[in-house]
């Protein structure tokens, strides 16, 4: 197949830093003011001058009590080092995990690999403080490494100094005269709707798709008038409450997507609760204010594969140089799903794992519904190479896609590239806190649509932080490639059926599956 | 039918559960507690970024104590304080509720369901772990594109959660164009889902109460073991399922006549199938139109138990695995229910026989998981309690101390919780169907190939097999 090459320029990085006053850490360093003579030695001793909080604090000439002196400028390094608990003369020092580390994010995105996006976000590259390549879910990407893992640690450095190798992809593949979009980075934006996310948001994605050269998505929820400036860079939705939908705003874009199911609550169709649905957000969708939406679910107007393929058409009809993507669930037959969606000529099928993000879904959908992506993508990847048209459709994993690594390991199991809506937040602030749905809506400003919260995110900063994170994850990429020895990310995913032999395939290595003779170091 | 005739029409009348706050008198510790370090230089950032008003100005002007049960962990405060000095943490407390299977977490949305008898539903993508054993270790599937899906849960189609116990025949008998055969006897439940009895003989018999009310709103059934039955109960004996010792069948004749279903309790061991059929000759002689319920809990012999049983005429069997035995080990209660349905299956003996099971049962998804592997209802057990303040103690001996004391006046008040809490687990279950593209429940059972199960397919996408 042709290599289509792309001549773009990188957005560079800029400092986007937290307009937080404080910081997260690791760990904790407590001081006993009763104790504390103020001598300052521990600052001396310690190699982040960490104690020289304490002696700051002296001006406000506290009687007793205790407090944090660990501050923004300086973190502390590690249990194990305790020196400041060593020197001090009077014994008020105690260094501790940060118990508020602890409770940070879950098993999925855990403490780490929040605060390293947030670091990535912030100066374009993790600092090696924090894991910032799987989480501890115990299964799937987190037991999955790449073999050069295995042999050597990652050196950042190393990683941020390899030259570019391309990791563009294209994302039409069927030579049906529609055009060939390519993006230099194997991921673009989430689907994520005006409502469930405020517009500043929205506003600040659409910047950093811009500048990147790929997409964002306007979700179900209509076509916001403020994003008409990227309509290069927007893709839009049309799901089965079709709210805001028009033949306008699927004209406007370049790539249209036709929602089935999210993985998070597949079957279940969209939830916006009522508090979030303020008048503005009623007004793009045409409907009462106030009032929960509940988008139906199916397309009753999609019964069959054949319905499926009038879908599809009735989409190229009103826009004749749309690509259409499909985004569809991950049910026990994916594979017969996607090889129909191939014959209803989607471009684009977008797979979205049962660990996918949402503004809001019964618990009981997220954790027990539908497969998660890692299984889906190679037994539709294997599915469609041994119909012979894997290369035909452009396959698109999302749903618990969370760093660069995982882009990759999801590159090499068969997917051609990722969509990326959690990590996107994440950089943004989210702390994954789980509490989108309620009330106002995000306490950070980012899924909320309550007028005085959603200041909190500046689209031009907003922007930039992800502009920041996409940089780091094109660096971690092209070390991925230059360690593999591969010329392009295209390379990465495999050309035939997707096959493991001792819990080996294709530069992976399934923890869970090798033998005992694998060698580890 | 004639006009008028309408003595024996039956209107159709749609499932409706009476749902209303039901707040409990003990409150679960709350999850988080804010500590402020004396950092604190009283510039009170906290107040203007709390959402949830956790941090508050007294009229002195100073910070007060923050209210700690409204935080939601959100971390805004203690990024927002320029001195570093708020910590968020878990309160120990809370971390302390139950234990490794009845987790903290799932106590807390027992506890939700019951009080509100809503579904519970939060924000931001699952976080937990990948994957587990027991009821963790298969997803549902659910429809796509085609097969289409039923919306049960806005009320735009609806959807069945009827489960029938007893036996079904597999035919019927006709000689000389007259039916012989016995038409099947059957007991209808609106939700597969009936009340197990609680674990302490002697408990409190409020709580008896308040099941039984509970039960009679719900239209389902509660167990309650023959020896705790007392006079109080009888208005509710229509929903009463007492369980007695098949030895002791005769020393309990009025409430074996009273009842629907009966149920023998066998413990550990199934006996030889001539003595079983004695016991039922005991039940029938009794109440010759009660359904006969066995319950045993063996699990290495429960193919073979549950197959004696059949054969000596049981109508519904009950498996029931102690909840401390699934705590320590969750795959025994999902391979014994999926034992005994295929094993029933292939000896086609499935529909002469209906299956309850029990233990384990800590959410809502477990009951449509129970029913995917093979069972026709579940009895709800730990869960109802934890929703009354049980403390997972798992002690058959009713505790001095043991906080699930309802006095009278709280009778109503439990009994609506108990309903709050099996409404809403029947709403998460309609969502399940729905998603299944199922309009009843009856098709769920024993549909393994709506089941992911994800031992399967870790083999089949990452193994060496093909």
């Amino acid at each position: 197949m042709m290599q289509s090459k792309l001549v773009f320029k990188k957005p560079e990085v800029k400092p986007a830093l937290s307009k937080q006053s404080y910081f997260i850490d690791k760990y904790d360093v407590i001081l006993d003011r009763a104790k504390c003579t103020a001598c300052g030695i521990c600052a001396q001793t310690c190699p982040e001058y960490i104690g020289s909080a304490s002696i700051e604090y002296e001006a406000f000439k506290k009687p007793e009590g205790v407090l944090r002196i660990t501050n923004m400028s300086n973190h502390c390094l590690s249990l194990d080092c305790q020196r400041c608990v060593e020197v001090c003369p009077t014994g008020a020092l105690t260094v501790r995990i940060n118990p508020q580390y602890l409770i940070l994010g879950d098993r999925r995105w855990t403490a780490d690999l929040i605060l390293s996006t947030w670091e990535q976000a912030e100066t374009g590259k993790p600092s090696g403080r924090y894991e910032f390549r799987i989480g501890d879910s115990g299964g799937g990407f987190d037991r999955i490494r790449f073999d050069f893992e295995l042999k050597e640690e990652v050196n950042l450095n190393e990683a941020f100094e390899t030259e570019d190798l391309d990791t563009s992809i294209v994302l039409n593949k069927r030579r049906d005269r529609r055009p060939e979009i390519i993006i230099p980075i194997p991921v673009y934006g989430a689907d994520m709707s005006f409502g469930s996310i405020s517009l500043r948001v929205m506003i600040a994605r659409a910047i950093a798709a811009k500048a990147w050269g790929t997409f964002t998505s306007t979700g179900e929820g209509g076509y916001p008038k403020e994003l008409m400036p990227f309509k290069d860079n927007v893709i839009t939705q049309v799901a089965t409450g079709h709210f805001g939908v028009s033949a306008e705003t699927i004209k406007r874009a370049r790539i249209v997507c036709l929602k089935y199911a999210q993985g998070a609550k597949p079957g279940l169709g969209g939830h916006l609760l009522a508090d979030k649905v303020t008048p503005e957000v009623a007004e793009i969708r045409e409907v009462v204010p106030n009032i929960s939406l509940f988008s139906p679910f199916p397309f009753h107007n999609v019964y069959s594969v054949e319905d499926h393929y009038r879908h599809v058409q009735l989409i190229k009809d009103v826009n004749p140089k749309a690509l259409v993507s499909v985004k569809v669930s991950t049910p026990i037959d994916v594979d017969m799903v996607a090889i129909g969606s191939y014959y209803a000529g989607a471009n684009i099928l977008q797979i979205d794992g049962g660990f996918g993000g949402t503004g809001a879904a019964p618990d009981i959908a997220k954790k027990n519904i539908a497969m998660p992506v890692e299984y889906a993508i190679p037994i539709v990847h294997n599915y469609l190479v041994r119909e012979g048209v894997r290369d035909e459709i452009v396959l698109m994993a999302s749903g618990g896609i969370r760093t660069a690594f995982d882009v990759a390991k999801i590159i090499a199991l068969g997917a051609d590239g990722a969509v990326i809506g959690t990590s996107e937040l994440v950089a943004l602030g989210c702390k994954r806190c789980g509490n989108c749905e309620r009330g106002r809506g995000c306490p950070s400003g980012i899924a909320t649509t309550d007028p005085a919260l959603n200041l909190l995110i500046e689209p031009e900063w907003g922007a930039q932080r992800i502009i920041n994170m996409y940089y780091s994850w094109k660096k971690q990429l092209d070390y991925i490639l230059s360690k593999l020895g591969l010329k392009s990310i295209r390379e990465l995913r495999p050309e035939g059926v997707v096959k493991f032999k001792s819990g080996q395939f294709n530069h992976l290595v399934h923890l869970d599956h090798v033998g005992d003779s694998f060698e580890r170091v | 039918m004639k006009a008028g005739d309408t003595e024996s029409s039956v209107a159709f009348e749609r499932y409706h559960v009476n749902v209303g706050e039901a707040p409990w008198k003990t409150r679960l510790p709350k999850k988080f507690r804010v500590r402020i370090y004396n950092n604190c230089v009283n510039i009170q950032e906290c107040v203007q970024a709390c959402v949830y008003n956790v941090h508050r100005v007294s009229e002195e002007g100073k910070l007060s104590e923050p209210v700690e049960e409204l935080c939601r962990g959100c971390h805004r405060c203690t990024l927002s304080c320029p001195k570093g000095a708020i910590c968020v943490e878990l309160n120990p407390e809370f971390q302390r509720l139950g234990d490794s299977y009845f987790t903290p977490e799932r106590i807390e949305n027992i506890f939700f369901e019951a009080e509100t008898g809503r579904i519970p539903v939060s924000g931001a993508g699952y976080g937990g772990v990948f994957a587990g054993r027991g009821f963790d270790g298969f997803w549902f599937d659910f429809s796509e594109i085609v097969r289409p899906t039923r919306d049960g849960i806005h009320g735009r189609e609806h959807i069945s959660t009827m489960v029938d116990l007893g036996s079904k025949p597999c035919m019927l008998v006709f000689r000389d164009s007259r039916l012989v055969s016995e038409p099947p006897r059957l007991v209808e439940i609106p939700v597969p889902m009936v009340l197990d009895a609680p674990l302490s003989s002697s408990s409190d018999r409020n709580l008896s109460l308040a099941l039984a009310k509970a039960v009679s709103m719900l239209g389902t059934f509660s167990i309650i073991k023959a020896e705790d039955y007392f006079d109080d109960l009888s208005p509710y004996g229509f929903n009463l399922m007492p369980r007695v010792n098949p030895d002791r069948v005769i020393e309990f004749p009025w409430l074996i006549e009273s009842s629907r279903i009966v149920e023998l309790d066998y413990k550990e061991e199934m006996p030889a199938e001539e003595e079983i059929k004695a016991n039922l000759r005991h039940v029938r002689k009794l109440n010759p139109s009660a359904i006969v319920c066995a319950r045993f809990s063996n699990l290495n012999g429960a193919v073979e138990n549950a197959e004696i049983a059949v054969k000596a005429g049981v109508e519904v069997i009950h498996i029931h695995v102690d909840d401390s035995i699934v705590k320590h080990n969750p795959d025994a209660i999902v391979s014994t229910i999926r034992k005994v349905h295929s094993h029933l299956v292939e000896k086609h003996m499935r529909n002469e026989v209906s299956i309850i099971s029990s233990g384990g049962v800590a959410e809502a998804a477990h009951v449509p998981k129970s029913i995917i592997l093979g069972a026709d209802a579940v009895a709800v057990g730990l869960a109802y309690q934890i929703a009354l303040g049980c403390k997972v103690c798992y002690s058959d001996k009713h505790q001095e101390d043991c906080p699930m004391r309802i006095e009278d006046t709280d009778v109503s008040l439990a009994s609506q919780r108990i309903v709050n809490l099996i409404s809403s687990w029947r709403d998460q279950l309609l969502e399940v169907l729905g998603g299944m593209g199922l309009r009843e429940v009856r098709r769920l059972r024993g549909e393994l190939g709506r089941a992911i199960f994800y031992r399967e397919l870790e083999e089949k996408v990452f193994g060496d097999s093909e």
